[in-house]
């Protein structure tokens, strides 16, 4: 309203409404503090460096300068307010004799809610003097009470006495606070002080508010840029990541080979890839166990992202582990638990509080009353890590997306590959069946010719021809058994499993009488039989584990022929993963660089002239084992005796290995 | 007379080789042979070049499983599906033992089912013991004269 002459008297006046009145207020009209207008001494001076400052830290540095330059307060700062309501100065200007407040922090409790409010609807508040004296309000209209005036809007009205209180012990007599506020939120402060009472001119008063309101504008603007180039930067490293990815096998775990980029995308110290029960780790991470349980916990919780700056005040296993107070995961699955886990680790932060935040701000009789002493107290944030921005979360968010398309894409991919090899499979039984029942009736008749020109024509042939025709027999004959052996490999293969208890123990027995019975009584005799009191009782298919064991056992007499005498032990075998049976014979060994060569199919070590056989015995050991979802190994030391065994899983926890059978 | 064996068997070497065996057996049988399913269905019919022969079913039937035209299943499940046929034996002769077909031969009513051995004198005892047993010691159908061997 400018300024009113009263009585020769100059004040400056303003008014505001209230609900029910206009309230005008009066106050002594003083000189302008500087030389030119504020309003302009501002935009002169503080508008073209507010385009240079291009961090928060600067920018606030600036506007607590100028706020001083303006008002002359001695002590300005740019304060902050997190959102539990903690202040933090961010930027300070002060003269000497000022203590200073840089970096510290003030608990919510020093500017209750209450008064944050009123910092949000008036956001400009002088007082000029703590001391000051208090003047009541006068009615001169009957019927209008003082009680009845709504003075939250007024400039001039008393403060609350706690305030006073706080300023004081302050050492502080003047103090004016300006809002910065954003998007209708109280951001923070400026806030000034001065040992001394400080009046302040109205175009002051009205620069220090635009100064309030330019710092917000320039606050929101850089916040918004920042986030825009944050979020461009990350973007890129989604990109870059998601790219790398689609040219690997696309499997989550080559994740871990980006690993820099992985970290970069949410500023992390560690990462990890948890598909079901396997764990790949890059960086600060807790152990496998931990980031199981973890996965574990968070899967339960069916969410696409979970996050937390606090991990152990919400998972109690994770107090254990102090480098991932943080945690950021992404589910890649509904099914299946396929998580990527980013880890910050506790940020054990010493924080400057003015004042101890911890204790209690409310006394007995329910007021709140500041604190009596400042000092700065220190305090250690335990279990809690620096928190995740929005922006990173929005990069995660993006990141799983285009990752489920990776693996949705690989998912069909290989269920088309898996159905091509299951038909290329079953392309080549047929082929291998066929081929051997197609070879079968020229080896049958090629040995029923020879058998008949040696049957009938025997006295006319030569001693040569009769050795080559015995040749040829004994060739087709051998053809044949190669021929019945690999059907028998390919039928071991396609029938059906039908498991029952079968007591090995027996089944050694038997066979032990059906190989003595086979071999020459000579060789028999010489053969000394180990055979352990406590062979399991295995959960097997009895005809295809008889196989086997005959095998096993049929080798060792085999190999151990030259032996006088043959020793042959049987002897059971338990592990944690089922049981089984091991054969050992003290014959002709093997070297145990070919044992991987053992098992396979025609693989033989020996020459046939030297010990008969087709070379698709331990094939089908192996194949029939591994078709119950057992193991087999075999030991061999040459000329000192070959030890061959397997196990089976035991019938509990046979479920899981019935499921990888193929079909029968 | 004795009842004959038919012989279906389409392979000129399995053919010899089963003649001889079956000539090694001493069976006094006569052996009709013929090469392929519908010629064997033709002769237990009697249709086509067979419509005039004698009467009566033979003592066994020993029936290839891969034939021409018609298939030894097939000749199989004609014959079992057949009331005047259906109590021929028959016994499968066949190169492996492909599980689906022991299966199906069963189903269908096979008396044997036998793989032809790669040596031959396991052949030749195989094929003796099978014309031992459905030509002379089993019990033939109603209707037939029971098998003698030849030199009994």
């Amino acid at each position: 309203m400018g300024q009113v002459t009263v009585d020769s008297l100059v004040f400056d006046a303003s008014a505001h409404r209230s609900a029910a009145h206009c309230i005008i207020e009066f106050e002594p009209a003083r000189a302008v503090d500087l030389a030119e207008n504020p309003i302009y001494s501002l935009t002169r001076v503080f508008l073209p460096h507010l385009q240079e400052a291009t961090s928060l830290a600067q920018l606030c540095r600036l506007a607590a300068g100028e706020m001083k330059r303006l008002t002359g307060f001695g002590r300005c700062l740019i304060y902050r307010f997190n959102e539990a309501g903690d202040g933090e100065v961010l930027a300070e200007d002060r003269d000497t004799g000022y203590e200073s407040y840089a970096g510290h922090r003030f608990p919510s409790a020093d500017i209750p809610r209450q008064a944050r409010d009123l910092y949000l609807l008036n956001q400009f508040r002088l007082i000029a003097d703590a001391d000051y004296l208090p003047v009541p309000l006068m009615s001169v209209t009957a019927g209008l009470g003082a009680d009845a005036i709504d003075l939250s809007q007024a400039q001039l009205r008393s403060v609350s006495p706690i305030h006073l209180e706080y300023m004081r012990n302050m050492g502080t007599l003047a103090s004016m606070s300006v809002s910065i506020v954003i998007e209708g939120r109280l951001w923070g402060l400026i806030s000034c002080h001065d040992h001394g009472p400080r009046q302040l001119s109205t175009p002051t008063k009205l620069a220090c508010d635009h100064l309030g309101q330019l710092l917000a504008l320039q606050i929101r603007s850089n916040e918004t840029t920042s986030a825009v180039s944050d979020g461009l930067v990350l973007r890129q490293i989604t990109l870059a990541i998601v790219s790398r990815l689609s040219e690997s096998d696309g499997t989550l775990q080559q994740l871990i080979r980006e690993a820099s980029l992985l970290l970069r995308l949410t500023h992390a110290h560690g990462a990890a890839v948890v598909l079901d029960d396997k764990v790949w780790s890059v960086g600060e991470v807790p152990d496998e166990a931990h980031i199981q349980a973890l996965a574990h916990w968070v899967s339960g919780m069916g969410v696409e992202i979970y996050e937390s700056s606090a991990l152990a005040s919400h998972f109690d296993a994770a107090k254990d582990f102090c480098n991932a107070a943080g945690v950021l995961a992404v589910s890649i699955s509904q099914v299946h638990r396929h998580l990527i886990i980013w880890f910050r680790p506790e940020l054990v932060q010493t924080v400057n509080w003015a004042g101890d935040p911890r204790k209690s701000a409310v006394s007995a009789d329910g007021r709140i009353h500041p604190r009596a002493s400042f000092a700065s107290w220190a305090e250690e944030i335990r279990g809690q890590s620096k928190p995740w921005s929005p922006v990173e979360l929005g990069a995660v968010a993006e990141l799983r997306q285009a990752l489920i398309g990776i693996v949705l894409r690989r998912a069909e991919e290989l269920a088309a590959i898996a159905s091509e090899l299951g038909r290329v499979n079953k392309e080549l039984e047929a082929f291998s069946y066929t081929v051997s029942h197609d070879l079968r009736a020229p080896m049958r008749h090629i040995a029923g010719y020879v058998d008949l020109v040696l049957d009938v024509e025997s006295k006319t042939l030569s001693d040569r021809a009769r050795r080559y025709l015995g040749q040829v027999k004994e060739a087709s004959t051998f053809a044949g058994q190669l021929v019945d052996a690999l059907l028998d490999f390919s039928r071991m293969s396609r029938s059906a499993l039908k498991r029952k208890a079968v007591d090995s123990g027996l089944l050694v027995d038997s066979l032990v009488r059906e190989l003595s019975r086979y071999d020459r009584p000579e060789r028999s005799a010489r053969i000394e039989w180990d055979i352990a009191s406590d062979l399991p009782t295995l959960h097997a298919d009895p005809l295809l584990l008889q196989v086997a064991v005959r095998n096993l056992m049929a080798n060792a007499t085999k190999y151990s022929r030259h032996r006088s005498p043959a020793r042959i032990a049987v002897r059971g075998i338990s592990r944690e993963e089922g049981d089984g049976i091991e054969v050992e014979d003290n014959g002709v060994g093997f070297q145990m660089k070919y044992v991987d060569k053992l098992f396979g199919v025609f693989q033989r070590l020996h020459q046939t002239e030297e010990f008969e056989g087709t070379g698709i015995g331990l094939a089908n050991v192996k194949r029939i084992v591994e078709r119950h979802g057992g193991t087999v190994w075999a030991h061999g030391e040459v000329d000192r005796g070959a030890r061959f065994g397997f196990v089976i899983p035991r019938p509990d926890t046979q479920l899981s290995a019935q499921r990888g059978e193929p079909h029968a | 007379m004795l009842k004959p064996i038919l012989l279906v068997e389409d392979d000129k070497r399995d053919l010899e080789l089963t003649l001889i065996a079956l000539e090694r057996s001493q069976l006094a049988n006569d052996v009709v042979i013929v090469r392929d399913g519908a010629e064997a269905l033709d002769y237990l019919r009697r249709e086509g070049e067979y419509t005039g022969r004698d009467e009566g079913n033979p003592a066994v039937v020993l029936l290839d499983l891969k034939l021409p035209k018609v298939t030894g299943l097939e000749v199989l499940e004609a014959v079992r599906g057949d009331s005047a046929l259906s109590s021929i034996p028959i016994v499968m002769l066949t190169s492996s033992q492909e599980e689906a077909d022991v299966v199906k031969s069963y189903q269908l009513g096979v008396n044997a089912y036998v793989v032809k051995p790669v040596a031959f004198d396991h052949f030749v005892s195989a094929i003796a013991d099978l014309g031992i047993f459905w030509a002379v010691l089993n019990e033939p159908p109603p209707g037939s004269l029971r098998a003698v061997r030849r030199n009994d």
